[in-house]
This record gives C-alpha cells, structure tokens and sequence, in this order.
C-alpha cells in the first residue's frame, strides 16, 4: 500500500516537472509547477512530516505561485522568445548526457546501503521542528534571514528606475 | 507541558567579524534613504569604515580558535586569514568604486550594502564548519554578486552577465546540494568533524565519493575551474569592472577556503582520490586557461581567462597536500588577490570616450600619457607572470616547491611551461602601453584620492609580499594549522 | 653590513632617483647616474683588493624567504671570481655610462635611459654577488627585464618593440629549464647556499648531476645566446648602442659563463653536461662565425661576433679551463665594448647610417674613432700581443691539452673566420673610397671628448690586458688570481697552438685585404646572395624562419582553434552580429535564449558525468 502510494506520487511529481521542461508556455509551466510542488508536498506527508507538508502547500504551492504567475502574467511580452537557434541539435546531448549521469548515481546508489538513521528519526511535527530551529540549526536559520534580506536588496536594485 | 527548550548556545564573540560588516551594511541601507538624497559618495566612506572595523576585530581575534552555534561556526586561525584576505580585497574594491561609480554618478546605498553582504557570506564560508552553513554563506554570497553583476542596468552586456552568471550558479548551487545530501545520506550528518569520523568507520565509500563529485561540481564553478568556467569570461566582461575584481578574487578566495576545510577536514579519508582528480583539473585549468588567454583582445576577457590559469596553478597545492601544499594555496590567494584586485581596479580607473576601456588596444601609449598609472599596471602584470622580486614570483615559488617536494614533478613540469606561455600575453599588454602610440583618442584618466589610495596599498602589498614574503608565508602556514589536527 | 652591499646600492639609488625625479633631472641625468657607477666602481675596487689579499667571505642582509626547514637569505658571495666580476661590470659600465653622456644627448627619454642602465648594473652586481642559486636566479630575471626595457628604449619603432619582446620571449624559454634545475637542486639537496651546494654536488648520482647541470645551462644558454636560443641577440641591436655593448656585449650575455664557471662543482660530478657545454659552445661559435661573414649591417656582425666569441668561452669552460673562458670574458668585455662603443661613434657620426656599404673612408673624417676600432678589431680577430690573442690562445691549448680535437680544429677555423669578419668591417667602414652621399660624408664629424675618452680607455685596457693578466704563458697571472676558485689547470702551453693561430690570423687578414682593400669594393654587390650557401648564411641559417613555421604558428593555431572551441564568446559574438537587425531587448533575450548558457550548462553537465565517472573507476 505504502510502495504503491509512493509510486503513485513520485510518477505525478516527475511527470509535472517534465511538464514544467518542456512547456513552451510560461503559465502552462507555472501550473505544472503547482502539481510538482504539491506531490512532493504529499511525498513529505507520507514521511510522517505534517508541518513541512503544510508549510509547503501554503507558502510555496500557495502564496509563492501565485506571485509567480502574477509576475508571468505582467512581463512576459507574447512568444518573443521562438527565435531561431543554430546550434538547437547540440542540445540533444543533454539528454544522453543527463542519462548517464543517473546511470553513474543508480550504480552508485543500488549498491550502497544508508547507514541507520541516527538521533530521533524524522521529527515531523511542529513542536519538533521549532525546537530544531531554535537550538541545533539556530545559525543557519538566522542566516537564512539575512539571505533573504540581501535577495531583497537585490531585487529593490534591478527593479527600481528600469528605463 | 513539554520541557522548557534548553536556550541555545549563542556567542555572538565568534561572529564579531561578520557581525561588524552586517552592521555596516544595515546602516548603509539605513543611511541610503535619509539626506543627501541626490549625492550618495559618503555611503562608500561608511561602507569602507565598517570593513575597517571588521579588519580591526580580525586582527582583535587573531590566534583564537572558538566555535559556536553547535560547531557550526569556526573561528581559528583559517578563518581569520580568509577574512583578511577577504577584507582587505573588499576595502580595496570599496575605495576603487567609490572612484569608478562616482564619476557616472551611479553610486547608490544598495550597491554597496550588496557588497557588504557578499563578504559577510564570504566569511562565514571559511568559519562554516557544517556544510549546511557552506551552502548558505555561498548563496549569500552569489546571490549578492550576481545582482552586482547586473548592477550597470542601461548597459545590455552587464544584465547578461548577470544573469547568466545567477542561471548556471543556481545550476552549480544544485549540485553542490546533492553532494551534500548524498554525504549526508551515507554518513548521517552534515557537520565537518562528524563527516570525517563516520567516514573512517562506516563502509559507505562509494556514496561519500559521489557526494564529494557533486560537491567538487559545484565548488569548481565558483572558483572557475576548467570545465566548470565558462561563464568566467562572459561574466568578467560584463559585469562592472570592480564588481569584476570581487569575483575574481573574493568569491574565488572563499569558495577556495571552503573547499580546503571541506577536502582536508571532513573528507580526508577520501585524500587519494580527490587529490588524483585534482591532479588532472588542475593540469587542464591551467593549460586551458592560459593558451585561450593568448587569443584575447579584450583585456577583461584576458584577465578571466588569467585568473583561471592561476586557479589551475592553486589546485596544484591542494594535491600536493600535507600541510606545505594548502599553506601555498594560502599564500598565493594573498598574492593572487593584491595583484588581481589591482590590475583590475588600475583598468577600472581607465575610461576612454566615456566608455570603459576594454580592448588591449586601448592602453596603447598609456606609458606616455599616465606614466604612473601604466607602471603601476605593468607591476601587477609582471606579478601575475611571476618576475621577481613581486608577490607572484613568490607564490609560485612556494607553490611549486610544494608539489615538487610532494613528489609531484611532472604537473610542477606542465605549470612551469604554462608560465612560460603566459608571460606572452602579459607581455603584450606592457608592450601596447609602453611601445605603442594610440591610434585614437587618447585613454583619459583621472584617478580621485580613494582611487590613488587603493592603488598605493596594491603596489605596497605585491612588492612587500615580494621582498620580504617569510612573515606572511608563517602566517599562512600558521593558518593551516587547525586543519590539520 | 658590509660594504660590500654599496656596489649595488649606488646604482639602485640612481636608477631609483632618475625614475621619479626623471622630469626634473631631465638632460641632467647624467649627474646622477656616472657618479653612481664611478662610486660603485671605487667600492668594487676596494673589495677585490680586500679578497685578494685576504679570503672570500660571504655576508647577509638579512632572511628572505623562509619556510619549514627552507630557509634562504639575501646573501652575498666574494671570493676573486666575483670581484673579476665585479671590476668588469663597474668599470666598463662607468665607461659605457660616460659614452652615453655624448651618444643620448638630446633624447626626449634621457632620464629613462639612465634609469634603466642604472637598474641594469644594480641588477648585474646582485646577480655576480649572488650567494645562493635563489637570489641569482631573482636578479637573472631581473638583468633579463631591463634588457628587455633597453632594446625597446626605442619603443616607436615597431621592429625595436618586437626585438625586446623577442629577447624577453626566447630568454623565458632558457630560465624554464634553469627554474626547473633550481627547484630539482633544492629537492635533492635541501638547499640552494654556494658552498652547501657545491659541498653536496659530490652527493649526486652522475644522472642527477647531468640533469640538473644541463637545466641549469639550459638558462644559460638563453641568456648567453647559444644554440638553439640565440636567436634574440642580432634583434636586440635594435636598442641604443651603448646598450649593445654594456649589456649584450660585455656583461648579461656573460652571465651564463659566470654561472657555469660558478657551479663547476656540480657540472663536474657530471661529466657529460661539461661535453655538451663544450660543444654547444664550440656549434656556437662557428655557426655565429658563418653569420658574421656575410652581414651588412655593421651591429650585426658584432652582434654574431659576440655570440661566437661567447661560444668560446663555453668551449672553454666544457673542456675545464675555467680560468680561460674566464679570462676571454674579461678581454672580450673590454674589446667588444670598444668595438660597439666605436661603431655606435660611427652611426652618430653619420647620423644613423648603420650599413657597411654605404660607409668607406671613415678612417681621416674620425681619426680617434678608426684608431681605437683598428686596436679593438685587432684585439678580436686576435693579434699578437693583445688582450684577445692571449685569451683565445688559452683556450685553444685548453682544448688541445684536454685532446678535445675535435673542438680544437673548429675553434680554429672560427678563428679564421674572426680575422676575416673583423678585418673585412674595418676596410669596409675605414679605408676606401667614400660610399655614401655627399651631403653625409660632409656632415660626418668625429664624436665629441665623452664619447672618443672612453673609446681611448678601453683602446689601452685591449692593449695592456693581456700583457698583464695573460704573462707568463705558463701559469698565468690571471690563473694564479682565480688559483682560490679552481683549481688550477694542468697542462702546458703548446708553441705550436700559437704558431697555428697567427697562421689563420695572417690568412683571415689577407683574405679580407684582397676582397675588400685590394680589389675595388662594389657595395650594390654585398649582400646580394649568388649562391645558395650565400644566402643561407645572409638568412642566419633560415633559423628564425623555422622556429616560426615549426614553434610560433602551431601555437597561435591551437590557441585560436582553442579559443574557438571554449571560448563560445566568439562564436556568440559572430551570431549577435547577424542578428543585429532585432533591437537590442531582442538581441539580448536570444542570446539567452538560444542557447549559450545552456550550451556553457551543457558543458558543466558533461564535466559531472566525467568526474562522477573518475572517481567510479578508481
């Protein structure tokens, strides 16, 4: 039951961001993204990880989202970006390319066994996780603060006086 | 009721070097949008006064070796090299921007606040003592430097630069985070010290090792190893020249420091194998990097592809290894960055018509007009080829003497011979400035006080490194120290 | 400190003056610069009399380069070979320095030109008071770098520019090896000090030995111009003239003599590095010879004369007469000083006519200038009883007594040659019937007191020297001076050895005589090529030619090709031109667009799967 969910999802979650790819329009790709992200927020609950499923859906599949499309919505200019591209079949390399690279981790992977979880395993809930940020990972989360507020900065630049 | 959550572990004193640039950078943005609204020159001053401040608790701090925030920050003696290099860099580039922004009138609060930021996250990469804490002092610091990058919004060459160099940084980023959760997934933690202890006794090698490939992905992007350095010239080109010169040499300086404590602390077990890599990326950086050099024209293009032959040449010193090879590193990122922070700020002081002048051609007759100016140049190119008695020749000797002594004479054999080749290109610039005439309207230069300052303390730190290197290689082979307990 | 650190010191302080008081000093440079050499010469003086009365000493300034167990300082090593040096490089430079005064005057870049001669001997005096192979290796770079700042003195022309680049190029080529010889030495023995090294040489494998003497000389043979890197030197004629004869005459070019002479422990633990110093030395000097023969213009056949006559003080050290490659350095600074120095007369005289075949008849226009030239001539081709016959004398019994008769033979029939290009220069600049036009052959003066004094100088130094260092022929004074260094030379002197070079001067003499004094002199047939071996030597052997088919444009080739393939930005910049027709917001979403950064992502993902699949196959 647990395989056949997991299946399942993780079909939905790699057919949306193949989806996300390959769409040439923007929406359609922004959508997309929307399913990802909530497949991969029902992956998290699967875990036995509620909060961060929450936090998922809400902030990114929610309010992030809809800024994005927003944002597609106002400053995409039509289908500008058709043109044509001489070297377009050199592309066609990523594929095999990316392929092997997966080959090279599965080969990897299936022959490794993870060591066993250490410490308490998979905290989910809410009480958990503020506890974590605020005593383990108190630096990184502050840290994050500070990210977040130099990105603003940064936007604040390159949006302000565009002529 | 649960118990009550035990009050973290906070020692704000690990952080004071990092904490003062943060500090300057709020009160810059502060400060941006109280008066003078329309002359925003002091803003530099203030930036250059809190990196000032962080240089004095760096000197306050030397010789500690603290941790906090659960091993996640470090304070020993690497980290305080790193940051004063990092400093010192970011000083220089402060006062040569106030020069190179003040005369377009284009200076703004978030331009240098932006700076700050970029080297608080550089610091922090050499105190990370988790990667968790790499990968977000990294992103602190890219993020910041691709808005740089795009900071000159009328001109069509800085956007792009810009945004390729934060697309194919994001697509490094995300290599960089699957190594760290693959390391991760096979040892359990992702803090440094416990990495190399689960290593040694857990039977999970071959998934430590593709997690140190992602990682080396990711890592030889910032620091712009062949072939994860193509965006080096396109970015260096673009980009505002002194923004250029903080790429070249601080995020190339933090991202070298992170990667050292990553390779020698936790993942020391690993030594033959990413040294053997090394060997080959090496040989490869430094040959690539300095046979496209020859073909260039455009002077920033040039110093690009320079700076990643001389990526090629530090990578030497990490497969030498031991406590010689990083030392070396060490000392020749010093070198490296009065050199490049120099030659790049010396073109940032040139403008031609207006534009910025970029073609090698451009500098014809400099000798003539600026006699100073193309001296001044000339030394930091001859540093850059490694003439004695300058900082380059120096380091390389240091660095050379490390992997020969490693016993690694044939890639000392491939970066002896590279060398030779890249006085050529050197050369031609010395040779347009010093032997030939301009062909059009002459290079204009006006250099204010902050510009002829940073210039001075250039020329100073490459011929006093040059002359009397022993205090400074202590220092490095002092800074290396705690890695190798 | 000693004082020894002055002789440098006042050239340094000098060069440093007239770099940043240049606008001020201006046409007065000179006060500054021949007082420094004058001081430093005094100093040298007083120092090669306090070693050789005494014994070599060694003194530090202070630590330098210090790391681990590696420790090296600026330290300085007198014993009778440097104070040789040391006398040979102050005083011909002071003379040279004051030949300048008359042969710069009114150049717009004065100052500079003592600056940089300033900084030369500074240089060269650190390089010959070098104690350990570090500190020399700093100032061989450093003698390299001004000679590169000299030749391009004169930066407007396109062909001196490209002659400095030249020199700072092929000499790079020799000091890869010497780098790499330093380096192996100091990761054989620990250390790069004279005496420890010299100490330990005896500690080498032979195989080692050989290795790192051939790097070493490897560098000299770049900075001595031999084969295959001598390239550099005829080009460097383009630099001023008192240039050509301090630095590529009498002192830089010398340089590698010194240091072979200076590491003879460690080139005779090898033995067969001695050989290939030998012969190379000895190609050198009849191939440059063959040069000579033909050139027409008048520095460049001193130019090829010096690099044939440094092959024989290579020829000499291989073969182990130190003393004798040692003693040629000294007369041959001092008569191919004068040589220069009075040809430069010459072309001031002439104002810039630097071809022999527009010259003729010179000898009454500038009586001191063809007076001083004929001794110095004569001192090169190697008459009797000046410096030059002496020296060369030495090393052709060196090569004989050693029963090197290989060597032997050739370096006399590079004698031949010598008498020849040397005799047939002074007919075709002296004697004669006037070749150039009226207008110059009337405006042709002889130089003014500063530039004839030092050419009467160094006129009596070709003459006394070899009375006074080179008697008696056995066990020379000269030999009994440099007795401390090495040690000294057994073998006697042959009567035939000099018997058969006043043969080949006499034939040299007179051949030239009959072509070029004898016979009516037709300069429109000079330098015309009439057969195919004429016109080899007429293009230096096509040497050049094939170093640019063979070397330079492979190398320009792969780096474009490189370029091309890596550097997508030239690619990227052809396809913005043909899409110039969009604007420009256009312009720039395709190059985003259309692939560049997914090519350059394309890239870093192949890097990936070959660095994944590096560490899967270890």
């Amino acid at each position: 039951m647990e395989l056949a969910a997991f299946t399942l999802i993780a079909l939905i979650a790699l057919g949306s961001a193949l989806g996300l790819i390959l769409k040439r329009n923007a929406i359609h790709g922004a959508l997309f993204l929307v399913v990802n992200l909530g497949s991969v927020a029902a992956l998290y609950l699967t875990l036995g990880a509620e909060f961060l499923a929450a936090a998922q859906v809400i902030v990114y599949a929610g309010a992030i989202m809809v800024l994005f499309v927003f944002a597609i919505m106002v400053l995409i200019p039509g289908k500008e970006e058709t043109g044509p591209d001489p070297r377009r079949p050199l592309r066609w390399v990523a594929l095999p390319a990316g392929a092997l690279l997966l080959a090279q981790v599965l080969v990897i992977l299936v022959g490794t066994r993870g060591p066993t979880p250490v410490g308490s395993p998979a905290p989910g809930g809410v009480e958990a996780i503020g506890r974590l940020l605020f005593t383990d990972y108190l630096f990184p989360f502050e840290l994050t603060s500070v990210l977040l507020l130099a990105a603003m900065v940064g936007v604040l630049l390159l949006a302000r006086r565009r002529t | 009721m649960s118990p009550v959550v035990p009050p973290p572990a906070v020692a704000l004193g690990v952080l004071l070097p990092v904490l003062v640039v943060l500090a300057a950078a709020a009160v810059v943005l502060v400060l941006d949008v109280l008066p003078p609204r329309d002359s925003k020159a002091h803003l530099g001053g203030v930036a250059l006064a809190g990196i000032i401040g962080a240089l004095l608790a760096i000197v306050m701090r030397w010789g500690t070796d603290a941790r906090a925030f659960r091993d996640m920050v470090l304070l020993d003696t690497y980290a305080l090299y790193f940051d004063l290099v990092i400093c010192y860099a970011a000083a220089l580039i402060v006062m040569f921007s106030m020069d190179y922004l003040g005369r377009t009138g284009s200076e703004s609060g978030e331009y240098y606040s932006l700076l700050l930021f970029s080297t608080a996250g550089m610091m922090l990469m050499a105190s990370a003592g988790d990667l968790i804490v790499v990968f977000l002092a990294l992103e602190l610091m890219s993020l910041s430097l691709y808005v740089l990058a795009g900071f000159f919004k009328q001109r069509l060459t800085s956007g792009e630069a810009s945004m390729k160099y934060f697309l194919l940084g994001a697509f490094a980023s995300s290599f960089l985070l699957y190594g760290i959760a693959l390391i991760y997934g096979a040892t359990g933690s992702t803090n440094l010290d416990r990495i190399a202890a689960a290593a040694a006794t857990r039977n999970a090698e071959p998934m430590v090792l593709i997690g140190l490939a992602m990682m080396l992905v990711g890592f030889g992007f910032k620091i712009s190893s062949v072939p994860f350095h193509m965006w080096a010239p396109d970015v260096y080109e673009g980009a505002p020249t002194s923004v250029t010169a903080f790429i070249a040499t601080g995020s190339k300086a933090a991202a070298f420091a992170a990667m050292i404590r990553v390779l020698v602390v936790a993942l020391r077990g690993a030594q033959p194998d990413w040294s053997a890599l090394l060997w080959a990326l090496a040989a490869l950086t430094m040959t690539v990097g300095n046979v496209v050099a020859l073909a260039q024209s455009n002077l920033k293009r040039l110093l690009a592809y320079s700076s990643i032959a001389h990526v090629g040449y530090m990578l030497m010193g990490l497969v030498a290894g031991g406590g010689p090879g990083p030392g070396a590193v060490l000392f020749y990122l010093l070198a490296y960055t009065f050199t490049t922070v120099g030659a790049f700020g010396a073109i940032a002081l040139c403008a031609r018509a207006g534009e910025e002048a970029v073609e090698v051609s451009d500098y014809a007759g400099l000798a003539r007009r600026h006699p100073v100016l193309a001296a001044t140049l000339a030394l930091f190119f001859l540093s850059l080829i490694g003439i004695p008695p300058l900082a380059g020749f120096v380091a390389k000797f240091y660095l050379f003497g490390a992997a020969v002594r490693a016993g690694y004479i044939w890639l000392t054999v491939i970066a002896v011979l590279n060398s030779a080749v890249a006085a050529y290109y050197y050369l031609r610039v010395i040779v347009y400035m010093y032997m030939r005439e301009p062909d059009g309207e002459p290079v204009a230069v006006a250099p204010s006080l902050a510009g002829g300052l940073a210039l001075t303390l250039a020329v100073a730190g490459i011929v006093i490194l040059g002359l009397m290197p022993a205090p400074f290689a202590d220092l490095a082979q002092v800074a290396v120290a705690p890695l190798l307990r | 400190m000693s004082t020894v650190w002055l002789i440098p010191a006042f050239p340094l302080a000098g060069a440093l003056t007239n770099i940043f008081f240049g606008r001020s000093t201006g046409h007065r440079a000179h006060w500054i610069a021949v007082p420094a050499l004058g001081a430093s010469f005094l100093f040298a003086c007083a120092v090669a009399a306090r070693v050789w009365s005494g014994a070599p000493f060694t003194t530090t300034l202070g630590a330098w380069i210090v790391a681990g167990d590696f420790e090296t300082g600026i330290t300085a090593y007198v014993d009778n070979l440097s104070a040789v040096m040391l006398l040979v490089v102050t005083g011909v430079g002071f003379l040279i320095h004051l030949y300048s005064v008359g042969y710069m005057h009114g150049d717009p870049g004065y100052a500079r030109f003592f600056a940089y001669l300033n900084l030369f001997v500074f240089s060269m005096t650190m390089l010959v008071l070098a104690g350990n192979f570090l500190l020399l290796y700093v100032f061989w770079e450093a003698v390299g770098l001004c000679s590169y700042l000299l030749i391009g003195f004169w930066y407007t022309r396109d062909s001196a520019a490209n002659a400095g680049k030249k020199a700072f190029i092929v000499n790079r080529v020799g000091d890869f090896g010497f780098g790499l010889g330093v380096m192996w030495l100091w990761t054989e023995l620990g250390t790069l000090d004279y005496a420890a090294v010299f100490k330990g040489a005896a500690t080498l494998s032979p195989a080692t030995a050989t290795g790192i003497a051939l790097l070493l000389f490897m560098g000299a043979c770049g900075k001595s111009a031999q084969l295959p890197l001598h390239t550099w030197l005829p080009d460097a004629m383009e630099g001023p003239t008192p240039v050509s004869a301090l630095i590529h005459a009498a002192t830089m070019v010398t340089a590698g003599v010194y240091m072979v002479a200076r590491s003879h422990a460690l080139f005779e633990r090898s033995g067969s590095a001695l050989e290939v110093v030998a012969w190379v030395g000895t190609a050198t000097a009849v191939f440059a010879a063959t040069i000579g023969l033909v050139q027409t213009d008048i520095k460049r056949v001193l130019a090829y004369s010096t690099i044939s006559q440094l092959g024989y003080m290579f020829a000499a050290v291989g073969v182990g007469a130190y003393v004798a490659g040692i003693f040629h350095l000294v007369t041959h600074a001092f008569f191919k000083a004068l040589l220069f120095l009075g040809a430069g007369s010459v072309i001031h005289g002439l104002h810039g006519e630097q071809d022999l075949r527009k010259m003729g008849g010179l000898a009454s226009k500038m009586p001191i200038t063809a007076t001083t030239m004929w001794i110095g001539g004569l001192g090169l081709a190697g008459a009797p009883l000046l410096a030059g016959f002496f020296s060369k004398d030495e090393i052709l019994g060196a090569a004989l007594g050693t029963e090197h008769l290989g060597i032997f033979t050739l370096l006399l029939a590079g004698a031949f040659m010598t008498a020849f290009y040397t005799f047939r220069l002074l007919f075709l600049a002296f004697s004669g019937a006037p070749r150039m036009p009226r207008d110059v052959l009337q405006q042709a003066h002889e130089s003014p007191w500063v530039m004839t004094g030092p050419l009467l100088m160094l006129s009596v130094l070709t003459v006394v020297a070899g009375f006074a260092l080179g008697l008696p022929l056995d066990g020379s004074r000269f030999a009994h001076l440099l007795a401390s260094v090495f040690h000294p030379h057994e073998g006697e002197h042959a009567s035939v050895v000099v018997l058969l070079s006043l043969v080949v001067f006499g034939a040299g003499g007179l051949l030239a005589f009959y072509m070029y004094r004898q016979s009516a002199v037709k300069p429109e047939a000079i330098g015309q090529p009439r057969t195919w071996v004429h016109a080899l030597l007429l293009n230096a052997w096509y040497v050049d030619w094939i170093y640019d088919r063979l070397i330079v444009q492979p190398i320009y080739v792969l780096s474009v090709a490189l370029a091309q393939v890596f550097d997508v930005g030239v690619i990227d910049g052809i396809v913005n031109g043909l899409g110039r027709a969009v604007s420009a917001w256009g312009a720039g979403l395709r190059r985003l667009q259309t692939g560049y950064v997914v090519n350059y992502a394309l890239t870093m993902l192949a890097g990936a799967v070959v660095v994944v699949a590096f560490f899967l196959a270890r």
